[in-house]
């Protein structure tokens, strides 16, 4: 379950401060699928990011299973991260000098997971990727780095996936793959799954959507049925 | 929009400024270390040539080693005629000992060997005598009475009461005469600021040394009669008339012109081979400058590849980076030039208070820099820009690799992340395409260099040996590094992440582990040298003196003091087996029915260096023994040596190996010796060879018994006791034998030791210049590899890495560095230790485990520091931004 009371982040620079968030508050109780949407510039990203925990915001509070994260030390916040977030990048962000089964293998080594490559190698053959374990991400396509990452995200098994314009940079083929991916593990692991697109096609798929607008919800659409869809907290 | 773009204009900026600054601090050491020396050394020659007059006492000096003959007073008193002063030091080594009165507890130490000097009231004729109280010399030296006995005063520098625990005042004992300390002597304007002397100095008027009555026949003295010509005189017709009419007294005349010439040429070349250390420190930033130039190159392959698609050519673009590299570099030079002008202010403080010497209060030397020094300058700036032309040639041409067609791929990320990972994306021509113009510019590069450290060591020798030396270090040093790059990606990953994400920044393509090895490395193989060569010389010298040397050596016995003094020495240590040695001191008067011109012209030193050692085998002051057999420590090489028992003939002579061979001397050669006005023809028998450092009296030349007869020869004996009886055995001889001086080898050791240590100091200060270049030059790579770190540190954070493991990744990796660099380093330091150790001071090499231990600690340190300062700001970014900015 996660909570957002009164979130909001400035970000100053230019002699000015840019007001991205103002105020945002909900809840997302676990397993549901929510997709959040809006203009570019409406802070989606940042709101995703928050979540993770790779930010801090300026005020307001956000619990994940009730524990308050935007004070959390940062070595907590790291073993957090490591056990409850996966991340799935817009731009893949995998490690250029490591192998793809390496890269997949780092947040289980992270946890001290002791058969980390062996793990990642399955993973890998999971997303269909088994045969380029170890290639360089600069060897494999975009839709094949995006997969390694999405492996990569949900290595430990984290409750909660989360997804910046997953096929943002990919085709629509290999967006499908991935998006089919990140379907698949929400049902057979009932991992909630969040993800920024502005692609409404995409956004169709969630059991919720959430749009934002210059900083503040715009509308929150839990009527929808998606997928999968779980019950909506009363 | 705007906000975004001033943003990243700013960012743009900012990023350059941090090559900028690192270009420019790379090439500013280097030079503010060349500088800081240069000026110095020639600020301090200015002076010395300026303050020679009183450096030497004199217009003319006339310096004799016995007492002068009545001929020779005569044509001295008879220049006073000409308006010409004179006055008459006497230098000698004797022991002071402690008077003991009612009012003074008897102290540990009751005497110590001195360096007396007596002078006349006319002292001195140029300069100042710093005295306390600051009243006249002669008033201070005068006769005068102490309590019942008569006494004269003496001004002695105030070591020689630390040591004797004695207040001005108090009374000394100088052979037979009493002394009275009537004050201190703060600055004596002609005393040579030795580093190495036997004891402090005693100054006592000629009267005071007559009533001593230590000049006695042989003694060791240095008799000098310093003059004051009248002004508008000329001074070398006058020094040619002195040699002609002193030729028999042997005198060696010299004008103030030359005075000086071995302080001069230590200088000189001290001066050349710190400036050479500078050089290396201006090399090491070198290799910073590349790597900044290359980082940057790196970063503007857009903007070439525009500019090529706009139809500029290579040449253009090289054109204008290279214009941005002058403007830095000559930035970085006068910034540098700054930085050693702004540090002559405060070099003679430093000078003072770290090799506690006082020459530069001697010569009155001021921190002020004037013309001929700023030539100097402007040879550190020149020597700058050079350096940093040269060491961005190679980058620059990289130019010549990027294709236009790099902008057409629209993920210029994903193209930089391709080069770094090493694999060919085809957009970059092949790394190691080392075609014609690359190997132009490398022997370019090279040769450039190899002029440089020319031109600064002002030799073609030394400089061609420098830069050579410096080539095959860099070339050993980038081949262990690819070797060690190659080792460690062969080498299994490690299980644990840190040191698995270490390594792999170390092997990476891009990681710049070779640039920082090679100047880290260089760096420390300078210091580490150093150390070596000192550790080396010490041991040699103290740490592996023989068992049996001897703790004293009593030197200027006279005959008829031999058996006295043996017999003390017995009494005293119960020491068996006791002789005394007799020497007598001459001159070579002709080699093989060559004479010996008495006074080669000292201004005249002959640059060849061979000339210069067979000048001084020449006119040399040879002690020569007699012995009936073969001493100790000598090996007959050829010839034989005269049967025990006999007295040959005619005078036999045998000659120490070198000393023969330069001056051309074999079995059956003639040598005709002065020995104090006589002369004795002595035919060469044998050539020795000689282990000099055995702590025993050694000898060039030794006669045959019988050979010199009634010629004023003393002895010198050794004893070896145990260390308590050092001072009863020192107090007994000189109460005794007052004329007798007693040398403690330890003493001199430790004098020794120290001069050593001084210099070594001296030469790691300039050192220190190429580890500070070699640490800025890391910072440059790590600086040109900072953006990677950041977002892979990132990306690690984002995945759940704390800040603790991302600091174990750095600490290993940048430890793993200093280990590696270190260990090249010192085995290059070792090996070029063992080569001036072999071949300079032909001593054995050997391994200094504290020195290695050390110096492996201080580099390991060194790049932990570095790249701590460098990266860790990194540790503390929140991962949002820098991967939205992506």
């Amino acid at each position: 379950m996660i909570q957002i009371r009164d979130l909001v982040m400035q970000l100053s620079g230019g002699g000015h401060t840019l007001t991205v968030l103002s105020g945002i508050s909900l809840e997302i109780p676990d397993k549901q699928t929510v997709a959040i949407v809006g203009p570019s510039g409406s802070g989606k990203s940042t709101l995703l990011g928050l979540i993770a925990g790779l930010d801090r915001p300026t005020a307001g509070s956000i619990q994940i299973d009730g524990v308050e994260i935007t004070d959390m030390p940062e070595a907590e916040l790291a073993r957090f991260r490591r056990e409850k977030i996966g991340y799935v990048f817009q731009s893949f962000h995998l490690i250029p000098t490591l192998t793809a089964v390496e890269n997949v293998a780092v947040p289980l080594e992270l946890s001290g997971v002791a058969d980390a490559v062996e793990r990642a190698e399955a993973l890998l053959d999971a997303v269909g990727l088994g045969d380029r374990r170890g290639h360089y991400p600069v060897q494999l396509s975009g839709g094949e780095q995006q997969r390694v990452a999405v492996a990569r995200a949900f290595a430990c098994r984290p409750p909660i996936l989360l997804a910046d314009e997953p096929t943002g940079n990919l085709d629509s083929a290999n967006g499908r793959h991935v998006m089919e991916l990140l379907l698949a593990l929400h049902r057979d692991a009932g991992t909630t799954l969040i993800l920024v697109t502005h692609e409404p096609q995409l956004a169709s798929r969630m059991g919720r959507i959430i749009s934002l607008r210059d900083g503040r919800i715009a509308s929150d659409d839990v009527s929808r049925g998606g997928p999968m869809s779980q019950e909506q907290p009363r | 929009m705007m906000g975004f773009s001033s943003r990243m204009a700013w960012r743009e900026t900012r990023a350059g400024w941090r090559h900028f600054l690192f270009f420019l601090v790379c090439i500013a050491v280097g030079v503010g270390a060349l500088v800081t020396v240069s000026v110095f050394a020639a600020n301090v020659e200015r002076t010395i040539t300026r303050e020679a007059r009183s450096l030497m006492g004199g217009d003319i000096e006339v310096r004799l080693s016995r007492p002068i003959s009545v001929e020779g007073r005569q044509v001295l008193e008879s220049l006073a005629e000409r308006g010409i002063a004179v006055t008459h030091a006497s230098e000698l080594i004797a022991m002071a000992a402690v008077q003991a009165t009612a009012d003074l507890p008897r102290p540990s130490q009751m005497s110590q060997v001195v360096e007396l000097k007596a002078v006349e009231p006319t002292y001195p004729l140029y300069g100042q005598v710093g005295l306390d109280p600051d009243r006249p010399l002669h008033d201070l030296l005068a006769a005068a009475s102490c309590g019942a006995m008569s006494c004269h005063g003496a001004v002695v520098q105030e070591s020689l009461l630390i040591r004797l625990g004695l207040r001005p005042g108090q009374h000394l004992k100088i052979g037979e005469e009493l002394f009275a300390i009537t004050g201190l002597l703060r600055k004596e304007p002609d005393r040579m600021a030795n580093a190495f002397s036997l004891g402090p100095r005693v100054m006592i008027s000629q009267e005071g040394l007559a009533a001593a009555g230590l000049i006695k026949p042989g003694s060791r003295v240095r008799e000098r009669y310093l003059m004051r010509i009248p002004p508008g005189s000329a001074v070398m017709p006058l020094v040619h008339e002195l040699r002609g009419r002193l030729d028999k007294d042997q005198a060696r005349v010299s004008s103030s012109h030359d005075a000086q010439p071995q302080l001069k040429r230590f200088l000189d070349q001290m001066g050349r081979y710190l400036g050479l250390v500078g050089l290396t420190a201006l090399f090491v930033g070198g290799i910073g400058v590349a790597t900044t130039v290359h980082a940057f190159m790196r970063e503007k392959m857009a903007t070439i590849a525009i500019m090529k698609t706009l139809g500029a050519t290579t040449a253009v673009i090289i054109g204008i980076y290279l214009r941005q590299v002058l403007l830095l570099a000559l930035l970085g030079s006068l910034l540098g030039a700054a930085v050693g002008l702004g540090l002559q202010q405060v070099m003679p403080g430093l000078v003072k208070t770290a090799f506690a010497i006082d020459l530069l209060e001697q010569i009155d030397f001021g921190a002020t820099v004037s013309w001929p020094s700023l030539l100097v300058v402007v040879k550190g700036i020149v020597l700058g820009l050079l350096t940093a032309i040269l060491f961005t040639l190679w980058p620059l041409l990289r130019v010549r690799e990027i294709r236009p067609v790099v902008i057409l791929r629209r993920d210029l990320a994903a193209m930089k992340q391709a080069q770094e990972a090493g694999h060919r994306s085809g957009l970059v021509g092949g790394r190691g395409s080392y075609d014609g113009i690359s190997i132009a510019a490398a022997t370019v590069t090279a040769l450039g260099l190899g002029l440089l450290a020319v031109w600064q060591a002002g030799s073609w020798t030394v400089g061609l040996l420098y830069a050579m030396g410096l080539l095959a270090a860099v070339l050993i040093l980038l081949g262990s590094a690819r070797v060690l790059i190659s080792l460690v990606r062969r080498m299994p990953r490690p299980r644990s992440l840190p040191l698995r994400q270490a390594l792999g920044n170390l092997h990476r393509p891009g990681s710049q582990t070779t640039g920082i090895m090679v100047a880290i490395g260089r760096a420390l193989m300078v210091t580490a040298t150093v150390s070596i060569l000192e550790r080396a010389l010490v041991e040699q010298v103290v740490t592996n003196r023989p068992d049996d040397a001897p703790t004293f050596f009593f030197i200027d016995i006279q005959p008829d003091q031999r058996e006295g003094v043996l017999s003390l020495i017995h009494r005293q240590t119960g020491a068996l087996d006791l002789d005394a040695i007799p020497l007598v001191r001459s001159r070579l008067a002709s080699v093989n029915g060559q004479p010996v011109k008495a006074e080669e012209d000292a201004g005249a030193s002959p640059a060849d260096r061979d000339e210069r050692r067979k000048n001084w085998y020449l006119t040399r002051e040879y002690v020569l023994s007699f012995a009936e057999a073969l001493p100790k420590g000598n090996e007959l090489i050829k010839g034989t040596w005269w049967p025990a028992g006999l007295v040959p003939e005619k005078p036999l002579i045998s000659i120490e190996e070198e000393a023969a061979k330069y001056l051309e001397l074999d079995v059956g050669s003639t040598v005709e010796l002065e020995i104090q006005g006589a002369v004795v023809a002595a035919e060469v028998s044998s050539i020795r060879k000689v282990e000099w450092g055995n702590f025993t009296t050694n000898f060039y030349m030794i006669l045959s018994p019988g050979s010199i007869e009634g010629a004023p020869f003393t002895y010198v004996a050794t004893a070896r006791v145990r260390p308590d009886q050092e001072v009863p055995l020192q107090q007994a001889m000189v109460r005794a034998f007052p004329n007798v001086t007693a040398i403690n080898i330890g003493d001199v050791l430790d004098s020794f030791t120290a001069m050593l240590d001084r210099l070594a100091l001296a030469i790691r200060a300039v050192a220190l210049f190429s580890v500070l270049s070699g640490a800025v030059v890391m910072g440059a790579a790590l600086s040109a590899t900072r953006y990677r770190r950041l977002y892979e540190s990132v990306v690690f954070k984002a995945l759940g890495a704390t800040r603790g493991l991302l600091l174990r990744s750095f600490a290993s990796e940048y430890a793993l560095l200093g280990l590696a660099a270190g260990l090249i380093g010192l085995v290059l330091a070792n090996v070029l230790a063992w080569g001036v150790l072999r071949f300079l001071f032909e001593l054995d090499w050997s391994f200094h485990p504290a020195v290695v231990g050390l110096s492996l600690a201080s580099t390991v340190g060194l790049t932990l520091a570095v790249g701590f300062v460098s990266t860790f700001r990194l540790l503390g970014q929140r991962p949002l931004p820098v991967l939205r900015h992506e």
